[in-house]
């Protein structure tokens, strides 16, 4: 046998071994089955239906969950956290102001399990920042995702994955709501809808009126050149990608096309390795509502106290334009808040919004669209909706001491209280 | 020891005197143009000048007769047009005279003025003719005008960053350790860019890389300007409260856009002045005022910014 066989055959076996001890390192699992998994048609019954799994929106589902309604979250992508994991903003803020948190229930509860879990760390909030990002937690978008689906499953959410609503009408004292994914067709019963959709879909599937700018802000796409991701320590790349528009699978579809094409140029000019590239863009702005109150910048910059505000809220206003961005930082001391009414589009009943799309001016909108205070109102239209749904009354009849009393009850801080 | 007649005595005593007392002058003088600012060094300037015009006087008694010969003279005409010509330009100060003037490290008298009234204390700041800052710091309660705080003013770019004290100890000040970092970063900053002679730190088309305040304060091409901040530092040494045996000093700051002119601005407390460790660098950082406070927050009652533009 001559030496070049020998080797051969050496690494034959070595390669061999190597493959058999790959395998056999790797875990199984094995999926529950569904039930009438094979039927593409079912129908189902729940108190609330949140539609759209993002920063928002699994913070609502969790504290409806846990404020004892039949709660169902449909997520048009594969995992909940929205810009947090998909888009890889994977750095929410701002929970604290001025040396104090403003934010705190189920969104810090799951950013600081995220933090703990991955050895990560926080910021040292009694500093003064010197840039208001200096103060946003850095977590690990992959093990983000992964609790926010743990917390949905022990508050008795029931989650669906890649689908979206296709049709709504009313349905008795709530709604019924047709769901589509592939090879899933479901006819959802609910008292009340959350829309944490971003860009207010379902308001707009129901013909009620949003508010949208010509030119919105750019979205942005992440990626890592030439060094490894190293997630919840470090910040991805980041290249704006102007014209972003989440309204439709088209334009997102478009957005997607247009920032990954840029993402190869770069690969192609820099000579660098591509390390890692988010799903999807992460989109700042599409669609508000006209809600029973609108935020208006002033109200923003001033920290108006509303009567009925549910939630906290801060950063910058913060428009980014084809131009850049300059941050206009907060008055030293100042909190805005969230009313209830901007989370209520204005004449619905038994439908509220969380997240981007809130009542708002675009000023205010522009730092309200962040990840901590969209947690904050998600937390508080949970709440809400399942005390309405409890109740069997709509968001706005629900006494508002008792909103707050719960909402207290449920670890978030409460405007005018931190 | 014999003096001659006493007239002649006279004469060459107010002579030597004069003599004397120009060369004083004229060495604070130059102190004055060069140095910071010194109460020491301004006081014996203005007294010795008070001394010296009362020798000249005597001095032009003692001379009457060879001035009035020379006001007789031909060249008396140019020499009042020299001495008018300059009196004008050196008042007005054209453009060439302030870039002279900037060369001071001492405009305190020609720019500002720093006024200790009972309430408080008012800082003054102008320019040029059609700019004017003032600062007042309303005293609190619990600031002593027998012994009154600390106090630092200065200027800081966007990148927090100093570029001109306004109103400061002479040197460095343990009592106001954030202003004094700070100073001296900017010292070794201007150390740095002047032993390097490609480096463009001073005159960058950047603003916000430059030394010179008045590329903030009044840029010459109004469209580039940078907002910068204004800060104070203020410190009463030994007021203990609390935890504390003496509470750290306070700042306090406000951000001035000149693109977006306002003329009236209240002042913010940011925080309070911490030491840290940077890779082994001393560094200072200001954290949150808490619960831990309290005497100290009432060293000052407010502090009232009035810039007017295009006066």
């Amino acid at each position: 046998m001559s030496n070049s066989e020998q080797t051969d055959r050496r690494q034959f076996i070595q390669k061999s071994i190597l493959g058999g001890m790959a395998i056999s390192s790797t875990s199984e699992v094995f999926a529950q089955s569904e039930e009438g998994a094979k039927e593409s048609d079912l129908t189902q019954e729940v108190d609330v239906l949140v539609v759209g799994g993002g920063t928002a929106g699994n913070i609502a589902a969790i504290q409806a969950g846990r404020a004892g309604a039949k709660t169902l979250i449909i997520e048009r992508g594969a995992q909940l956290g929205g810009t947090t994991t998909t888009g890889g903003v994977a750095f929410p803020g701002l929970f604290d102001a001025w040396g104090k948190q403003i934010i705190a229930g189920i969104g810090w509860e799951l950013v600081k399990e995220c933090v703990e879990l991955d050895g990560g760390k926080f910021p040292n909030f009694a500093k003064v920042p010197k840039r208001h990002w200096q103060n946003q937690v850095f977590v690990n978008q992959f093990l983000y995702a992964i609790l926010a689906e743990e917390k949905c499953e022990q508050a008795g959410v029931k989650i669906a994955y890649h689908e979206f609503p296709q049709a709504v009408q009313k349905a008795g004292i709530g709604w019924e709501v047709v769901c589509v994914g592939f090879g899933t067709r479901r006819r959802v019963r609910c008292k009340q809808i959350i829309d944490c959709t971003g860009g207010a879909e379902v308001v707009g599937m129901m013909g009620l009126p949003r508010l949208r700018e010509e030119e919105t802000q750019p979205g942005s796409m992440l990626f890592n050149l030439g060094e490894a991701n190293n997630p919840g320590h470090h910040q991805l790349h980041r290249l704006y990608v102007h014209g972003a528009d989440s309204s439709n699978s088209r334009t997102v579809t478009l957005a997607n096309l247009t920032g990954r094409r840029s993402v190869l140029e770069k690969v192609r000019k820099e000579k660098k390795r591509l390390m890692h590239l988010q799903p999807e863009t992460g989109f700042r702005e599409s669609f508000r509502i006209v809600g029973e109150t609108m935020i208006t910048v002033n109200d923003y910059t001033n920290g108006r106290l509303f009567r009925d505000a549910v939630s906290n809220a801060f950063y910058p206003v913060d428009l980014h334009t084809k131009s850049g961005v300059k941050p206009k930082p907060l008055k030293p001391g100042t909190v805005p808040t969230i009313p209830l009414g901007a989370l209520v589009p204005k004449g619905s009943q038994n439908l509220m919004v969380a997240g981007r799309c809130v009542s708002s001016d675009r000023l205010a909108n522009s730092g309200l669209r962040v990840q901590a205070s969209c947690m904050g109102m998600g937390q508080a239209a949970g709440l809400t909706a399942s005390l309405a749904a409890a109740q069997s009354t709509t968001p706005l009849e629900v006494p508002l001491g008792e909103i707050h009393r719960e909402l207290a009850k449920h670890g978030a801080i409460l405007p005018g209280k931190s | 020891m014999k003096y001659g007649e006493p007239g002649k005595a006279r004469r060459r005593i107010t002579s030597l005197l004069s003599m004397l007392t120009f060369v004083v002058m004229a060495v604070t003088g130059a102190l004055a143009f060069f140095l910071p600012f010194s109460i020491e060094i301004a006081g014996l300037h203005s007294l010795m000048g008070f001394v010296f015009v009362a020798f000249i006087a005597v001095h032009v008694l003692n001379n009457s007769r060879q001035l009035k010969g020379y006001l007789r003279s031909r060249v008396v005409g140019l020499a009042l047009a020299v001495t008018v010509g300059l009196g004008a330009v050196f008042f007005f100060q054209p453009a060439p005279v302030k870039v002279v003037l900037g060369l001071s490290q001492n405009l305190g008298p020609a720019l500002d003025r720093f006024e200790v009234q009972e309430d408080g204390m008012v800082y003054h700041y102008a320019p040029s003719d059609d700019y004017r800052m003032e600062l007042t710091v309303k005293t609190g309660p619990n600031s002593d005008p027998e012994d009154p705080p600390e106090i630092a003013i200065w200027l800081e770019n966007q990148g927090d960053y100093h570029i001109k004290t306004l109103l400061g100890p002479d040197g460095i000040s343990d009592d106001l350790p954030y202003w004094s970092f700070k100073r001296r970063g900017w010292e070794k900053a201007k150390e740095k860019a002047g032993n390097e002679e490609e480096i463009d730190a001073v005159s960058t088309p950047t603003p916000n890389g430059s030394f010179d305040p008045a590329d903030y304060i009044l840029p010459a091409d109004p469209d580039t300007s940078t907002p910068y901040k204004l800060l104070i530092e203020i410190n009463e040494n030994g007021d203990a409260h609390g935890e504390y045996d003496d509470q750290p000093s306070l700042v306090y700051s406000v951000e001035i856009d000149n693109l977006r002119p306002v003329t009236f601005q209240i002042l913010d407390l940011v925080g309070y002045p911490k030491r840290e460790d940077e890779d082994g660098r001393e560094a200072w950082s200001l954290y949150f005022v808490d619960e831990g406070f309290g005497s100290a927050l009432k060293l000052v009652d407010s502090v009232l910014l009035r810039v007017e533009r295009g006066l």
